[in-house]
């Protein structure tokens, strides 16, 4: 127990952290509502229950990295015991009791808190060493990333170097303090690590064990009271922040489903994104969680293949920034400066295909990807710039309702000489087949849509295709940052299915899939919509077409980005596969932890960025470490960026076939 | 300074093909319309020119009520403002031109009218120089890059077969650009909205006073050309495989 005048000194100092951490978090708060928007308060219970499992069972962060991964499990369990350790530290520094007493309860915890300090203690050194002994290369950043210049100066390390001391000092101190109480009022079999320790301190007087408990009191609470007001400041306010961005992190019906922009409303004169806040309040509370633990560079096609693109430099410059204009921020002042003058450059944005794999890896629920987009919007719809090429597409669909920009009635020349019946011939369809645009046009991709036409007509299958009345789905649009585009062709694709009575769709394009299943709901635009690999799954499991398992073939499936980590969709296309080929092998990247063809975020219509590689051969290359024969694939973007690697390797390039063509191909 | 950019509304040039000699002699088109393509690249010459010597760009077409949409796209690109002289009758390139240079009389000083080279319906290429012609001005075709405007002359390249002149002219001045000078800008939503909301004012020959002449050019045998039988054939292999079996394919045919 402390004496009085410490007690009097402590409860003066908790004061004072109390007053300068509610300024100091208050401002955060203030920060982030900055932001755009607000944080959805839709369906709380659900949001907390989630982001409380995130929180205790740390449950994103072992998606990759397992040992990294366990060592934090070490100090994070640690840590969030610790909140009850100081509580009952600091009671016991004030009354004469034993926290929890010395039941059963009390035993417990005392054995938890000894087994915890422990592990926290070896987490924290792994990542210490791991820094600044090892110099692990996971932490480092190519030399083409724009970075903030406190970040060049060795921010990162300065920060993690004070972090990690705190750790160690407030968990080194609590546990040493303990082995001088165990040393000074004997040993306690529930403490065996502290006990252990104590044998050490045998033989000194007791006022020598009295001091140092005292004193190991007061080094790992008053680094607490002091770390405090620090905390908001540095990168370990990821363990609160992280659990605020779980719980306020808003509901989508896909992982990339972005929200519309009302084009009605003229009061808006900010469209996208030019300063930091005209991000989203999650564009600015994402910083805040980030640990800077590049695991989504790690994760990111652009950034592999030697692109200027970080998400992770993206978060930690906006941190940094914040940081540096945190009360500018806080009471209402304007931001001089624009993300592309310090977030990122601007072929970092336009390098970004927008894959999502940073957003399913974080550990920390960011989303670098969405503040790529919000800066493209402000590109497009406010500055006019942007790679030169995009404009042939953007003209296309705007013209011609397809990004070739060749002519709309000649979208249904693949379908010549095979029935296929439109709306008009058939008005009362089961199915309503989205075809796309590049099945449509693409003469790789034609053979797709001829393939599952095929299909469809040997399932016997009550079908019907819009014809010429189908548009672009604007996908590439608004993923090019051309939101009023979407607008466009999204109000007008609507008003065709509602006016057509279309339920259920499925589609031969992610792209597709991904833009009316998730994104048209906000246009009106309700449908039950499945992807060609899983009615194709559907109908055979069904009966309905006996496809013979003769493909002597040793076949890889290439997870399209918005098939597989936007919507989810992982079994069926290898199922399908399953009846037709002999063998399937994985590739090292694949389900959700996929690999871009490098086509996506409206790549195709442009010159990929400046790097050291090309998205699709790094991925292409991994398919041919497999051993497989040939690429499996479900989305005509990836056919033709796997097809174009498989020519660019040469002879014996390995084949590239949607699915669709590889059933249709068994079929007698 | 003030620049007026002539433009017209077009069929798309994807679409073009696609129109039928009856579509087109009825007037009455089903396809998308646009900007004369050849005329997005006169606009982006004025907004250059506004840009670099100050002044401002306006931009006027001769059409009926639709071709609205049409100077809406030239305002959403960038032109400060806007004049349709509206014309629903049959008219040739002479009354176009006579029609323009109402227009460009009624606009006051105008210092440059840009023009695209053509358009890609008429395909005559005539309206520049007779507009040139109705106005008394020089005309300048063929022009790829403006080097000086001054206050009484224009310096620009021509680029004329394989070769570049430079030539200099006095103002006012009718110019006709080809695509080198510049790609056309996309417009910015807010520039969009600001079109949208714009009245755009109407003229009329009356009120301009001119005597629309009867058209001089008909056309007499309006027709498409016969589909040719051309045919698309693929080179597989390495790229440099099918590089040399192009090459052979080429000299077999004697293309080269």
């Amino acid at each position: 127990m402390l004496t009085l005048i410490e007690k009097l000194i402590f409860a003066v100092l908790v004061l004072a952290t109390i007053y300068n951490g509610y300024w100091a978090f208050y401002k955060v708060y203030l920060v982030i509502r900055r932001g755009q928007g607000e944080p959805g308060d839709d369906d709380i219970k659900k949001r907390a229950w989630n982001a409380f499992v995130n929180w205790v069972t740390l449950r994103p962060v072992w998606k990759t990295r397992p040992v990294s991964s366990l060592f934090h499990a070490f100090v994070a369990w640690a840590f969030m015991f610790y909140f009850l350790v100081n509580f009952g530290d600091i009671v016991q520094g004030y009354f004469p009791i034993k926290f929890l007493g010395e039941g059963f309860i009390g035993n417990a915890y005392r054995f938890i808190a000894d087994v915890l300090s422990v592990a926290g203690l070896i987490g924290m050194t792994y990542f210490l060493v791991r820094r600044f002994l090892a110099h692990d290369p996971h932490l480092e950043f190519h030399d083409n990333i724009r970075l903030h210049e406190k970040v060049l100066a060795g921010g990162l390390k300065k920060d993690s170097l004070i972090v990690g001391l705190f750790i160690l000092f407030h968990v080194g101190f609590r546990f040493l303090g303990e082995s001088f109480t165990i040393a000074h009022e004997g040993l306690d079999p529930y403490q065996p690590f502290a006990s252990a320790v104590s044998s050490l301190w045998a033989g000194l007087p007791d006022t020598t064990l009295v001091f140092w408990q005292h004193a190991s009191w007061w080094i790992a609470l008053g680094l607490i009271l002091a770390f405090i007001p620090y905390f908001p400041h540095s990168k370990h306010f990821h363990l609160i922040m992280a659990g605020v961005n779980f719980l306020t992190k808003p509901e989508r019906p896909a992982l990339g489903a972005l929200e519309p922009i009302d084009f009605e409303d003229e009061s808006i004169e900010q469209f996208g994104a030019a300063k930091l806040t005209d991000l989203t309040w999650k564009g600015i509370l994402d910083p805040y969680a980030c640990i800077m633990c590049n695991r989504c560079q790690d994760v990111c096609p652009a950034y592999t293949t030697g692109k200027e693109l970080s998400p992770s430099a993206l978060e930690i410059n906006k941190r940094y920034y914040i940081n540096d204009h945190v009360d500018k921020l806080a009471s209402g002042g304007e931001c001089e400066l624009k993300l592309l003058d310090f977030a990122l450059t601007e072929s970092a944005v336009w390098a970004c295909t927008t894959c999502g794999a940073c957003v399913e890896i974080c550990p920390v629920g960011n989303e670098p990807m969405f503040d790529i987009l919000h800066i493209r919007r402000n590109q497009v719809l406010m500055e006019s710039d942007f790679p030169a090429k995009l404009q042939t597409a953007f003209t296309g669909m705007e013209r011609t309702g397809n990004p070739w920009k060749l002519s709309a009635s000649d979208r249904m020349n693949w379908a010549k000489g095979l029935d296929i019946p439109t709306v008009d011939e058939n008005p009362d369809f089961d199915v309503l087949w989205w075809v796309g645009c590049a099945p449509a046009y693409d003469m790789r991709a034609q053979s797709t849509a001829k393939a599952f036409a095929r299909i469809l007509k040997e399932a016997g299958v009550n079908f019907a295709v819009l014809g010429e009345r189908e548009m672009c789905c604007g996908d590439s649009a608004r993923r090019a940052g051309n939101e009023y585009l979407f607008f466009e062709l999204a109000t007008q694709n609507v008003e065709t299915l509602n006016e057509v009575k279309a339920k259920k769709i499925v589609t031969t394009c992610p792209h597709g899939l991904n833009t009316l299943a998730a994104e048209y709901g906000a246009f009106g635009g309700h449908y039950e919509v499945i992807h060609h690999s899983q009615m194709i799954d559907d109908l055979i499991k069904a009966g309905k077409i006996r496809p013979k398992k003769e493909l002597d073939a040793t076949v890889t499936f290439h997870d399209p980005c918005y098939l597989g980590r936007h919507n989810g969709i992982y079994d069926e296309p290898r199922e399908t596969l399953s009846f037709v080929v002999s063998e399937t092998v994985e590739m090292e990247h694949s389900r959700n932890q996929s690999f871009c063809c490098g086509a996506g975020g409206a790549q195709m219509w442009k010159e990929e960025e400046h790097g050291a590689q090309a998205v699709n051969m790094k991925r292409y290359e991994e398919a041919v470490e497999t051993g497989a024969s040939c690429i499996a694939v479900g989305c005509p973007f990836c056919l033709t960026m796997l097809t174009d690697a498989s020519k660019e390797a040469g002879d014996d390039g390995l084949v590239v076939k949607d699915i669709a063509e590889l059933v249709a191909e068994t079929l007698s | 300074m003030r620049y007026l950019v002539c433009i017209k509304q077009t069929p798309d040039t994807a679409e073009l093909p696609k129109i039928s000699p009856e579509e087109a002699a009825s007037g009455k088109l089903s396809v998308n319309l646009v900007v004369n393509p050849w005329d997005e690249h006169a606009i982006e010459a004025g907004l250059q020119l506004m840009e670099n010597y100050g002044g401002t760009t306006g931009a006027v077409t001769v059409g009926e009520e639709g071709a609205i949409d049409a100077l809406r796209s030239a305002l959403a690109m960038g032109c400060k403002d806007a004049t349709l002289v509206k014309h629903d009758d049959e008219i040739d390139a002479w009354g176009v031109a006579e029609l323009l240079a109402a227009a460009v009389r009624h606009d006051g000083d105008v210092d440059v009218v840009l023009t695209g080279q053509m358009t890609v319906d008429g395909n005559s290429g005539a309206v520049p120089v007779a507009l040139a012609r109705k106005l008394g001005w020089p005309v300048l075709t063929g022009v790829a890059k403006v080097v000086e405007l001054t206050d009484d002359s224009i310096t620009v390249e021509r680029v004329v077969g394989q070769a570049r002149l430079t030539v200099k002219a006095p103002t006012p001045v009718v110019v006709s650009v080809i695509k080198e000078i510049g790609e056309p800008r996309y417009p910015t939503f807010i520039n969009i909205r600001k079109a949208a909301r714009v009245k755009i004012p109407e003229l009329t020959a009356e009120e301009l006073g001119v005597d629309v002449p009867a058209p001089v050019v008909h056309m007499s045998n309006f027709r498409k050309p016969p589909a040719r039988d051309a045919h698309v054939k693929l080179f597989e292999g390495t790229p440099q495989e099918a590089a040399a079996a192009l090459i052979d394919a080429l000299l077999e045919e004697k293309v080269l």
